[in-house]
């Protein structure tokens, strides 16, 4: 499936042909075009990646080619699937077509299945939909399909509802509804986004088999540049709702022509990765800088095997087991792990939001189950905290001069308004948003302004520990390196150290002098991040490592064949 | 948690609610002015009249006294003797309980099965001139009071169109009352129209919030047709909601039994729990509030099993 074999077969009619396609959104007071004058083609059995960041119109052109737009959308233009052209098709002719020619896969496996329905017949409706099958041989094809994407027990799966499976196996189950009919296309709209690393990576070479076996063409949406390296014979780069770039993988992610392009991948973290003939590894990660990162300094935060347990009985949940922790003055903690994993609520205890089921926590020297309300809350002045949803994070109903002031009004109740607003501006200048940013509502900010309004209220209080739990994951990469950046130049110029919470390998990688890697509760190893995460000690931090994608085509083809052969020797060995 | 014992857990919950509630009751009708003797033995009666009737029916007693008196009974099946209608409560109720339970049931389901239909179509057909001409009247219908409603019905369909009798079936059995299906047309559209009002609402909310849910676009994605998609799917995720608020919504059908046995002369137990109250008849008013405490407690247990079979999430405690 490379690039020199779809371009061995130039004969191949495309399946999926776009023509100077506009997509246009209706709103209250104004028309917003989404897509402007896109044109491209997938070939059976080749895969173009669509790429770009939020709101660059890829996710509108996956809609459109299916004719699964909003009722508020107007298309114009040729989409044509198999010789039918999708722009003016009435539902009838769209129903025939969806699940036959063209199947999707989409973002979101919690969601997108209904959830009072059991997986087999949801998968059985889609067969039926098709073909004068009898409702027994359909479910028995459930089966079958449910087996062929890999879900273990498939007879007695079947009977599951939604809610009883993981996210991967979800995906798995939307997966099995998009091939039941061996499409001709098959649309993946972000597939792997809401995934960890290691089913991202198995979710994956499940598409890549699929589509090779049944030579399906597939369009992938998505903004992860290592995801398109993986899986990608050909890119279009998209950017304000125009393709400014189109060409080979290789080609677009090593050798990119246009400047859109060349920014997007410069902004995209690397994961640095030990080659195997030991030369040096490609990425920088951030040097130990020596403030005050000696480990003779008392630490910030101290973690002494806590555990967290969660219900009692048989339903207990272990959600920390024996966890060790320190950060020390000025310096970060990437805190690492796949969703479950503990992360978020180690980063809740040293924040003393938790209470340890055992263990001790000490913050700035002080043993947080001792102290009382008042000498807690005057620890807890020394914090500030970061979360992952800067929509959530933000009050709404408050401006942002008021969001950025509570922490103030909370814990220096001294100050004057005027002082109070002299704090304010100030903060606002170190973490380069514009003063006058004060009276507008958080709604009105971008993600990446938001965001940096979340760090301004952390940082008002002058902290000596910052928290801050996926900080960057819902930003797009660009936004992601601005605000790594702000929160760098900050800790430098501050020196607050930090508890870093991530699932992005190379992020932490990059912002972090120490990293712990937590699998289930407990802490798998800990490190200087330039070993831990280069010569990484433990198997599982091997295979989480391995099941990060690369942005370089060539590379990740070799680290690619490296995992799946460590698999199957692992496989063949456990059989043995 | 598995299901017997999730049953049993339950009904003794429900058997808490129906203590506390008898409870609070009576403690509610104990503190009220005036009391039972003078309401029975008139304005008239000296004091010696008032203590001896008191002292006849154990009304010197103390309070907690009298409760555990009143539960014992209750234990034995009964609730004690009218004051003023010389009767057993228990009989009194159990004439006129099926009657009350015919009108009831009958608004109940006639107004869902006009109302989830309804609010179905309205959610498909939502923000068009149908949709808002169905939303102006519903809403009407809800802020109208029941008895308002009910006169103009009468006034509507049995004085200016002389086609339904304006006073509901007047027979003392069952087979009686649906001699005269007629006569309980009127009764069963007041109750039904403002079931139809809320229920349509609340299946029209819920039906638009599951069509803009990510599973109808898979449905789509596979070549499901809208009408299958609303049918197979949208449907059953649209009723959870709405029957765990009929659980909640019982009570409220009982007030309006209240209003419309009165509106329409119909003898059932809403009729007979006003004339109760205006007699201040404690042990036909303690009897009635017990039926409806305990229809409320069942209605709101039968909503919670329903939940429980057409929602597995509930069952594993996901939802």
């Amino acid at each position: 499936m490379t690039a020199t074999q779809a371009s061995a077969a130039p004969a191949a009619e495309p399946i999926l042909e776009l023509d100077d396609l506009d997509v246009v959104f209706t709103t209250e007071s104004s028309k917003v075009p989404a897509v402007r004058g896109v044109s491209l083609q997938v070939r059976p059995g080749e895969t173009l990646a669509l790429v770009g960041e939020s709101g660059s119109g890829k996710s509108t052109v996956a809609l459109a080619a299916m004719g699964l737009l909003a009722g508020n959308a107007r298309a114009t233009g040729r989409a044509v699937i198999d010789g039918t052209d999708i722009v003016g098709a009435d539902e009838a002719g769209l129903a025939a077509l969806r699940g036959r020619t063209v199947s999707m896969v989409f973002q979101e496996p919690a969601t997108a299945l209904d959830p009072l329905t059991r997986i087999g017949k949801q998968i059985a409706e889609v067969i039926r939909n098709h073909g004068d099958v009898s409702a027994k041989d359909a479910a028995a094809r459930a089966v079958d399909l449910l087996r062929r994407v890999g879900i273990p027990e498939p007879e007695k799966r079947a009977a599951a509802y939604p809610f009883q499976l993981s996210g991967g196996q979800r995906q798995r189950v939307v997966i099995a509804m998009a091939i039941a009919n061996d499409p001709a296309l098959l649309i993946a709209d972000e597939p792997t986004t809401a995934l960890d690393v290691t089913v991202q990576a198995e979710i994956l070479d499940l598409l890549r088999r699929l589509a090779a076996e049944t030579r399906t063409g597939v369009l992938l949406v998505t903004h992860n540049m290592g995801v398109v390296a993986d899986f990608a014979d050909r890119v279009a780069v998209m950017y304000q709702g125009r393709i400014v770039e189109t060409g080979t993988v290789e080609d677009v992610l090593l050798r990119p022509s246009h400047d859109y392009t060349r920014r997007l991948l410069a902004a995209v973290p690397r994961l640095s990765v030990a080659e195997p003939d030991g030369r040096a590894p490609a990425g920088d990660p951030r040097p130990d800088d020596g403030s005050g990162g000696g480990d003779a300094t008392a630490p910030v935060v101290e973690l002494r095997d806590i555990s967290v347990v969660f219900g009692r009985g048989k339903r207990a949940v272990h959600a920390l087991d024996g966890v060790s922790l320190v950060v020390r003055p000025g310096e970060t903690l990437g805190l690492v792990g796949e969703s479950g994993s503990g992360k978020s609520t180690a980063a809740r205890v040293a924040l003393g939001l938790i209470p340890p089921t055992s263990g001790t926590v000490s913050l700035f020297g002080a043993d947080l189950a001792r102290t009382r309300s008042r000498a807690r809350r005057a620890l807890r002045s020394g914090i500030g905290v970061v979360l992952q949803d800067p929509v959530a994070a933000l009050d709404a109903r408050m401006t942002v001069g008021e969001c950025v002031a509570e922490p103030l009004r909370v814990h220096r109740r001294g100050l004057s308004a005027q002082e109070r607003r002299g704090r304010v501006e100030a903060v606002l200048d170190r973490v380069r948003l514009p003063r006058d940013i004060v009276r507008r509502a958080p709604g009105e900010l971008s993600g990446g302004q938001r965001q940096r309004v979340s760090l301004a209220r952390a940082l008002v209080l002058e902290p000596r520990l910052l928290v801050a739990d996926e900080p960057t994951s819902a930003l797009d990469v660009s936004v992601q390196e601005s605000v790594l950046k702000v929160i760098t130049e900050l800790q430098d110029e501050l020196g607050f150290a930090c508890l870093f919470v991530s699932h992005d390998l190379a992020v932490v990688q990059q912002f972090a002098r120490r990293v712990a890697v937590m699998r289930a509760g407990r802490i798998e190893e800990q490190g200087l991040t330039g070993e831990t995460l280069l010569h990484p000690e433990t198997d599982y931090t091997r295979r989480l490592l391995a099941a990060v994608p690369v942005p370089d085509p060539v590379v990740q083809r070799g680290r690619r064949a490296e995992r799946l052969a460590t698999l199957a020797a692992g496989r063949t060995g456990a059989e043995a | 948690m598995s299901t017997p014992s999730y049953l049993i857990r339950r009904v003794l919950q429900a058997v808490a609610v129906i203590v506390i509630v008898t409870i609070v009751v009576f403690g509610l009708l104990h503190a009220l002015p005036g009391g039972p003797a003078r309401g029975i033995l008139g304005p008239q009666a000296t004091a010696q009249q008032i203590a001896r009737f008191n002292h006849e029916q154990g009304l010197d007693q103390s309070l907690p006294v009298q409760y555990l008196h009143y539960l014992n009974q209750l234990l034995h099946g009964d609730l004690g003797t009218s004051y003023t209608l010389n009767a057993p409560v228990s009989r009194l109720i159990g004439e006129r309980l099926p009657k009350t339970l015919v009108l009831t049931v009958l608004s109940l389901v006639i107004g869902l099965l006009l109302a989830i239909p309804l609010g179905m179509w309205q959610a498909v057909r939502r923000n068009r001139p149908a949709d808002y001409v169905i939303t102006t009247l519903s809403l009407i219908a809800y802020s109208t009071p029941v008895y308002f409603l009910g006169l103009i019905l009468v006034l509507v369909f049995s004085q200016v169109l002389p086609w339904f009798p304006s006073q509901a079936p007047q027979g003392q059995s069952l087979a009686q009352v649906f001699s005269e299906p007629q006569a309980l047309v009127l009764p069963v559209a007041t109750g039904a129209a403002s079931m139809v009002a809320v229920f349509s609402r609340y299946m029209r909310a819920a039906t638009l919030e599951n069509l803009s849910e990510d599973y109808v676009r898979t449905a789509r994605a596979g070549g499901s047709r809208y009408g299958a998609i609303l049918r197979r799917h949208v449907f059953r995720n649209s009723l959870t909601p709405v029957i765990s608020m009929l659980g909640y919504y019982l009570p409220v059908l009982f007030g309006g039994a209240l209003v419309v046995e009165q509106l329409f002369n119909y003898p059932g137990m809403g009729l007979l729990f006003w004339s109760a109250a205006q007699a201040s008849d404690y042990p036909v008013l303690l009897g009635c509030v017990l039926v409806i405490a305990v229809a409320t407690v069942v209605g709101t247990l039968l909503a919670d099993i329903v939940q429980r079979i057409i929602d597995p999430r509930v069952k594993a405690g996901r939802a």
